[in-house]
């Protein structure tokens, strides 16, 4: 029987801290003066949705995600903005190598779609997805929570 | 001839100090006379030159029968290519001197002289109760070893041995730990995919949990399958109210100062004066008092919450006193009662 290792953890920050964040973000992308155009609004879908993620990834864990790291890497990137991460110990040059040997036809299809899915799971091993997706998961569903309810409170129907 | 059944396998980097001390005390122990097939102690020098785990070259000299017949060349002594074929000890003893010129084990110099000092015995018999000792001390001393011997595991038979050593092993290995199952296969390869396949089965029930309604799906496709489903439709959820969010809120004004001053956990209900809107917050937005002082109270908030496009809901400072006249505000609670207020304008 193989030694547990450690209790994975996927702790998720509480609602506040991704209300906050959110909330901040949002505020930010008020000050834009063509915010409010009704024209553009598919530009202002596009930017809150990505202003939620960022918040999401940044309130979910910061850069102690891998999910989060891929996330604000990738909006950085399109804002050209440089972001620097705390160095980490295993490149992902190594999983490659590794990642050879790890097939298993019937779950790698599906990994293959969770790596599409989740933010950064390209470079990431079966068992290291795996545990980014559940904490992935939770981070949207609270997510989801918060923007509900904030939809919820502005709009009251 | 004589030693040479003396000198068991020996895989590199051993112990030999204690194999050729071992053999000499055995050897002193007193003119045993050694069948080539008994492996005596895992001798330093020649053992390490045959490159054997102890435990194989037991195997090997059990089941060789005819030990004299067949020696092959020693001219690879010093490349360490023997054979695995233990019988060539005999020859080996014979070649003791070209051991003497191997730097390979100090304790190889050892071990020729006291191969030399026993040049009588012709014969070498087996002596069951040496070999037992032998093998045991061979055993102890592998699991004495650090670093990776999983391969040692593989070459033993009986399955009590393997599960005694990989739980030795497990012990002293700084890293994976797998044990190898009764009955399974010991292979380093499968070791390290049994292991992973097992880190992955924890992580599927981790998710299953998570996953509403995965817990009673069985089989990992499907599971998978369904937490695949689940984060799509999360992430088409935060679409779509990212959306309505974008499209309910033209002008949504947070001044965060005030929030970001104040951060802590507590959030505290906010009241709204003759409002009838409730948020349905399970949290809440909170605010200190300053933002409040600031605040230029507005007409008072008989009204409702009509939500069109036109309003727009403001939330903050005086900033936003700015942003017309037909905005509702809804101003919450008195200041001094709650430090903490909620405020939202219309």
């Amino acid at each position: 029987m193989a030694s547990a290792d450690k209790p994975i953890n996927t702790d998720v920050p509480e609602k506040d801290v991704f209300t906050l964040h959110f909330l901040q973000s949002l505020s930010n992308l008020r000050r834009q003066n063509t915010f409010n155009s009704p024209e553009k609004t598919n530009d202002r879908v596009k930017k809150i949705k990505k202003a939620a993620y960022v918040s999401m990834a940044r309130a979910a864990g910061g850069t102690n995600r891998l999910w989060s790291r891929a996330l604000l890497r990738r909006a950085a990137k399109e804002n050209s903005k440089v972001v620097r991460f705390p160095r980490r110990k295993k490149r992902v040059t190594c999983l490659r190598r590794r990642r050879s040997n790890r097939r298993d036809p019937v779950e790698e299809e599906e990994a293959e779609r969770l790596r599409n899915l989740v933010p950064g799971g390209g470079g990431m091993e079966t068992s290291k997805l795996m545990e980014e997706t559940a904490h992935y998961i939770k981070c949207l569903s609270m997510q989801v929570k918060v923007m509900q309810c904030l939809v919820d409170g502005l709009a009251p129907k | 001839m004589d030693l040479s059944g003396r000198f068991g396998a020996r895989s590199g980097d051993g112990v030999p100090f204690r194999e050729a001390a071992a053999l000499e005390s055995l050897h002193i122990g007193g003119g045993e006379e050694f069948r080539q097939m008994v492996p005596p102690e895992n001798a330093g020098g020649f053992a390490a030159l045959l490159e054997l785990p102890p435990t194989q070259a037991v195997e090997l000299l059990h089941s060789s029968s005819s030990s004299a017949s067949q020696a092959t060349t020693l001219h690879s002594l010093g490349t360490l290519s023997f054979p695995s074929n233990p019988l060539l000890m005999e020859r080996a003893s014979r070649f003791s001197v070209i051991a003497t010129d191997n730097q390979q084990n100090g304790n190889v110099s050892g071990e020729t002289t006291t191969t030399s000092s026993v040049p009588s015995n012709e014969h070498i018999k087996t002596e069951p109760a040496e070999t037992e000792t032998c093998d045991q001390a061979a055993v102890e001393k592998q699991s004495n070893r650090c670093g990776k011997r999983k391969e040692l595991d593989k070459k033993v038979k009986s399955s009590t041995k393997k599960k005694n050593k990989s739980s030795e092993e497990n012990e002293k290995l700084p890293y994976v730990h797998v044990r190898a199952r009764r009955g399974q296969a010991t292979d380093s390869h499968s070791l390290a995919e049994r292991a992973r396949r097992e880190k992955i089965n924890a992580r599927m029930k981790l998710l299953q949990e998570l996953v509403p309604g995965c817990d009673k799906i069985q089989g990992t496709a499907l599971v998978l399958d369904e937490i695949i489903n689940h984060v799509q439709s999360l992430q088409r959820q935060v679409e779509m109210l990212s959306m309505r969010l974008a499209s309910v809120n033209p002008r949504i004004d947070f001044n965060l100062d005030t929030i970001l001053a104040s951060e802590n956990g507590s959030l505290m209900d906010g009241s709204f004066n003759g409002a009838t809107m409730q948020l349905a917050w399970p949290l809440q937005v909170m605010e200190t008092e300053q933002s409040y002082h600031h605040r230029q109270l507005q007409q008072p908030p008989s009204q409702q919450w009509p939500f069109d496009g036109l309003n727009q809901p403001v939330w903050g400072r005086e900033e936003n006193q700015d942003h017309g006249n037909d905005h509702n505000n809804l101003m919450v609670g008195s200041t001094s009662l709650h430090p903490n207020q909620v405020k939202m304008e219309l």
